[in-house]
């Protein structure tokens, strides 16, 4: 793969984004006050990475507990004086035995589980899947696509950072004090009434509040930078899709977060002050804070996946040199599903509401599944007639279509009545969302490391043991998710630390699996290292796309650009176009290009 | 329909997805079926998906010097066609399943009515003649007869069904959502503390090969058992708020309903109590759980049982005496003991006047200073063991 790499970047009049003053301390102020989309698209990987960490290990904890089933048995027995004697003993408490002093004393071992998943849920979803693509990848990318210096309210932008960390800080504190044992869905009577001696709940909620509001100043920030500063000659439908589904998602993040920030306030009003508003032992109703929360979280859902999809609409046109098939469908059904999103939550609640909202529900969950579908045929469609690279984000991009669609296919069950009223709240549920949230959009989110990393941080990183990395996680993947799906049929429950014996099995090999996870994951954190600190310079665009990001160097310039770029083709003209900074000797155009 | 959906002889698929049982009435097995059905219309599109992924993948791997061919992009009438032929398949899957759903909810106006409740961590289910059941059995049980030992886990209550029968459920819960969930009929909902919720289901005939074996003289009897479990999640002990639905001959029904009906003394009123709501925080036997054991006993956080002095979290302490434990069972959270977490609900509304009475005389016999000694020692040997010293395992 060669590239015009020597005549690009050669009247280097600025240095590259990473480049700063002399001194440790000059360049942690100049990082903790920057203001550039870049740095705090970084700062926001560095956070995210780590909070990804923490939820991981507690995800190996719930795995390590559910290797046994924890059991409380009486012995009878016929002691040496003929008496009958009982003793009870309680086994399988492996959490507790592991680390059952951060927790404090008398803490059972089904009270540290209901913790560590409690972490796990939280931290995965507000710390991490949220902010990951849109305010890591986004932040570094959305402008540089756009052809735009930055953001268009930069200063807004760090103050998303540093909301965003003390919303972690609140959630870390919390853990420290010994964790909350709500669920990361904090229902209602439970969430008001347990722990009711201490602020750990409170903290909690009070971390899950705060996040929204870097949630939604970034989501802001997205929508005005999306309408006002796009390259001359950029309209709407020039847009490349990444944009389109960063800007569907940054209107739900607008719309939805407000909704449960006052949610989460009326929680802790509840709690704090006995205000009777979800407990009906103070004249409340529990079913509301339901209906509230999964106004937002559902939505919320689509935060977290349409950016994933928006990344393999990009790996996938890039690495197959084919125009994305049927581009405005995509486009349209980012907004579809945005709009389709907020008409849904209902399906939740399934089991606690009356017939005729069940059955409105369902018929209109029915609905979010076609533009989803829709997305898969179209990138399907792209690969043919392509010139396909398997490197390690295509990888992880066709790696998204198998896991995601097995995600996307067990939802129908869940939205078809008869059937979710046994699937609710069991292992069915934990296995799908699974498939959508880390079989899409975390894998979605390895996709676009892996593809955007040389542009990030300059570097290269090895292809072999990225690759090593991919199939590992692959392979974890679906041993600990697919097992689960069949622990969900046969009756096993959410949420459980004592399960019955026949499950046992099942439960093993989803721990196995999520052993290779951990594995997979590790490799993949040793080869980024391995790259930082010796991987070749990366060529400005390594691999040919045609989105306004690979026009300028790796790293890119603190400005982004020389001069501000003016768009010549579309984002996905492959077949007419020499990407920037190749050879047209190395890149091949058909002879009959250009009639479609 | 219905019938063209289920099938009464499980093929393999059927088996590995819902387990060795069959379904234990029609709507449970239209509902698997269809969930297969969706299964294998999931299936065809995951294979054409993949198939065409893998296909093009290596067909159009990238050669050196060798472009990607044109081709449109897009096509309207290709992008219809996948548009309305998923649309029109989840069409009749949610007419489907809308169906299905009714089955599963809505039962018979002569249906029998059992009433359920959910409270942290236990079911109770009070039958149409005002009767509760006070047996239970354990998830795991392992006779050992050579070393004459038993070895038993956590004591669940057993609900007895009539078969061949409908049955309603009305469903309440005094503390926090819980979820009734009966996997063998692939149905739940939520029980919720402000007001009732429910489903139907109709019990089925019992052929010979349905039997259990009886806890205390080991005979396998006619019957057939289904586990019952919280589905939503309720806090400390979520995974061990489990029931048995047992279905039985009517006449082994009818004898339990004439048996339970029938009133018990304070002592066995107050065992029962214990049994159905107390015993999951509560032991007898010195074992500490969630709260403190019952009996007396002496160990580092102080003295317990009737008419010892317990020691209190702000460092006083207070006599238990039967106001004590009164105020215990409707305030709990009014004197908290050394040690203990304030975890426990109220049970005001939910017990009567008598119930405290009984579940007190309870208490009381479980004490060496029990003021009604010599009237029902037998009674007290009988209830909790008499292990000496508390040893919290």
């Amino acid at each position: 793969m060669s590239t015009l790499e020597a005549n690009a970047g050669h009247h280097h009049d600025e240095g590259s984004y990473f480049d700063g003053p002399p001194g440790m301390m000059a360049r942690i102020w100049q990082w903790s006050t920057t203001v550039d989309h870049k740095k705090i698209g970084v700062m926001y990987l560095v956070a995210v990475l780590f909070m990804f960490f923490l939820g991981g290990m507690a995800a190996i904890g719930v795995r390590y507990e559910l290797l046994d089933p924890i059991r409380t048995q009486t012995t009878e027995f016929v002691n040496a004086a003929g008496d009958i004697e009982t003793v009870t003993v309680t086994t399988g408490e492996s959490l507790k035995e592991l680390m059952g002093g951060m927790f404090g004393e008398g803490v059972s071992g089904s009270q540290i589980y209901n913790r560590v998943f409690t972490l796990h849920g939280a931290i995965m979803v507000f710390m991490f899947i949220i902010p990951a693509i849109p305010a890591a990848l986004g932040n570094f990318l959305l402008p540089i696509m756009l052809g735009a210096k930055d953001v268009a309210f930069p200063r807004l932008n760090l103050l998303s950072w540093y909301i965003y960390v003390v919303g972690c800080l609140f959630g870390v504190l919390s853990i420290l004090l010994g964790g909350v044992d709500t669920g990361w869905t904090f229902y209602t009577p439970y969430s008001t009434t347990t722990d009711a001696d201490h602020w750990r709940v409170v903290l909690m909620v009070m971390a899950a509040f705060i996040l929204g509001f870097s949630s939604i100043l970034t989501g802001l920030n997205f929508v005005v930078t999306v309408h006002k500063l796009r390259a001359p000659g950029m309209g709407w439908f020039d847009m490349p899709l990444m944009i389109w589904a960063l800007y569907a998602t940054a209107i739900i993040q607008v719309l939805a977060t407000p909704v449960v920030g006052i949610t989460l306030l009326l929680l802790i009003f509840e709690r704090v002050m006995h205000i009777g508003i979800f407990d009906p032992s103070l004249g409340g109703d529990p079913v509301l804070y339901q209906h509230f929360f999964w106004f937002y979280s559902h939505p919320v859902v689509y935060v977290m996946i349409l950016p994933g999809m928006g990344i393999i609409s990009e790996v996938i046109a890039v690495n197959a040199r084919k125009h994305i098939f049927g581009y405005r469908a995509i486009a349209f059904s980012s907004l579809g599903i945005a709009g389709v999103s907020f008409l849904v939550w209902g399906h939740h609640i399934f089991t606690a509401m009356g017939e005729l909202a069940a059955i409105l529900f369902s018929g209109l969950t029915f609905l979010v599944a076609i533009p989803t579908a829709i997305k898969m045929f179209n990138w399907v469609a792209t690969l043919y007639k392509g010139s396909i690279v398997i490197n390690t984000a295509m990888t992880y991009g066709l790696m998204f279509l198998f896991t995601f669609s097995i995600g996307g296919l067990t939802g129908l069950p869940l939205a078809t009545l008869a059937t979710d009223l046994h699937l609710h709240d069991s292992y069915y549920v934990v296995a799908h969302f699974h498939y959508t949230m880390m079989g899409g959009t975390v894998i979605a989110f390895m996709a676009g490391l892996h593809h955007w990393w040389p542009k990030m941080f300059g570097k290269m990183y090895s292809e072999k043991g990225a690759m090593l990395g991919a199939a590992l996680v692959f392979i974890g993947f679906n041993l600990t998710f697919f097992t689960q799906f069949f622990l969900g049929t046969q009756g096993m429950p959410r949420r459980y630390a004592n399960y019955v014996d026949e499950f046992q099995t099942l439960h093993q090999i989803s721990s196995a699996g999520s052993l290779i996870l951990l594995v997979g994951f590790l490799v993949h954190l040793f080869v980024f290292v391995q790259s930082l600190l010796s991987g070749d310079k990366a060529p400005a665009n390594p691999w040919g796309g045609l989105t306004l990001e690979w026009e300028t160097e790796s790293p890119p310039i603190e400005h982004n650009f020389h001069k501000e770029p003016i768009l010549k083709h579309g984002p996905y003209d492959f077949e007419t176009t020499v990407p920037p900074h190749w050879d047209p000797k190395d890149y091949p155009l058909p002879e009959n290009a250009g009639k479609h | 329909m219905m019938q063209t959906l289920a099938s009464a002889q499980p093929d393999i698929l059927q088996k590995l997805i819902f387990g060795e049982t069959p379904a234990p009435s029609e709507a449970a097995a239209w509902s698997d079926g269809l969930f297969l059905m969706i299964t294998w219309f999931s299936i065809f599109f995951f294979v054409l998906l993949m198939g065409l992924m893998v296909y093009f993948t290596i067909k159009y791997r990238r050669r050196p010097g060798v472009p990607a061919q044109p081709s449109p992009h897009h096509n309207l009438l290709l992008e219809i066609f996948w548009t309305v032929v998923p649309s029109s398949s989840l069409i009749v899957m949610f007419v489907l399943g809308f169906q299905g759903y009714t089955s599963k909810v809505v039962s018979p106006d002569n249906a029998m009515e059992l009433k359920i409740q959910g409270s942290k961590w236990s079911w109770i289910a009070t039958y149409p003649n005002g009767a509760t059941s006070p047996e239970t059995q354990a998830l795991s049980r392992v006779v050992d007869n050579e070393n004459h030992t038993v070895i038993e886990g956590k004591q669940y209550p057993i609900f007895y069904l009539p078969e061949n029968t409908d049955v309603k459920l009305r469903m309440m819960s005094t503390d926090v959502i819980h979820a009734f969930w009966i996997p063998e009929y692939r149905t739940k909902m939520d029980v919720i503390p402000n007001r009732y919720t429910g489903f139907g289901f109709r019990t089925p005939i019992l052929t010979p090969g349905d039997t259990y074996v009886h806890r205390e003289t080991g005979e396998v009897m006619p019957g057939r058992d289904m586990w019952v479990f919280c589905a939503e999640y309720c806090g400390d002990d979520h995974s061990r708020m489990a029931a048995t639905i047992r279905i039985v001959p009517q006449e082994v029904y009818d004898q339990k309903m004439a048996d339970w009906s029938v009133k018990l003394s304070p002592i066995d009123a107050g065992i029962k109590i214990w049994t159905q709501l107390c015993k999951t925080c509560h032991e007898t036997d010195g074992t500490r759980l969630v709260g403190p054991a019952w009996n007396s006993f002496k160990n580092a956080d102080g003295e317990f049982g009737f008419g010892y002095d317990a020691l209190l979290e702000d460092g006083s302490s207070v006599i238990r005496d039967a106001n004590y434990y009164r105020e215990s069972i409707l305030d709990p959270n009014a004197k908290i003991v050394k040690g203990f977490a304030p975890a426990m609900p109220s049970y005001q509304g939910q017990l009567s006047e008598e119930d405290i009475d009984n579940l007190i005389v309870f208490i009381q016999s479980l004490s060496d200073r029990n003021p009604n000694a010599g009237q029902d020692a037998g009674d007290a040997e009988e209830a909790g063991s008499d292990t000496e010293a508390g040893s919290d395992s």
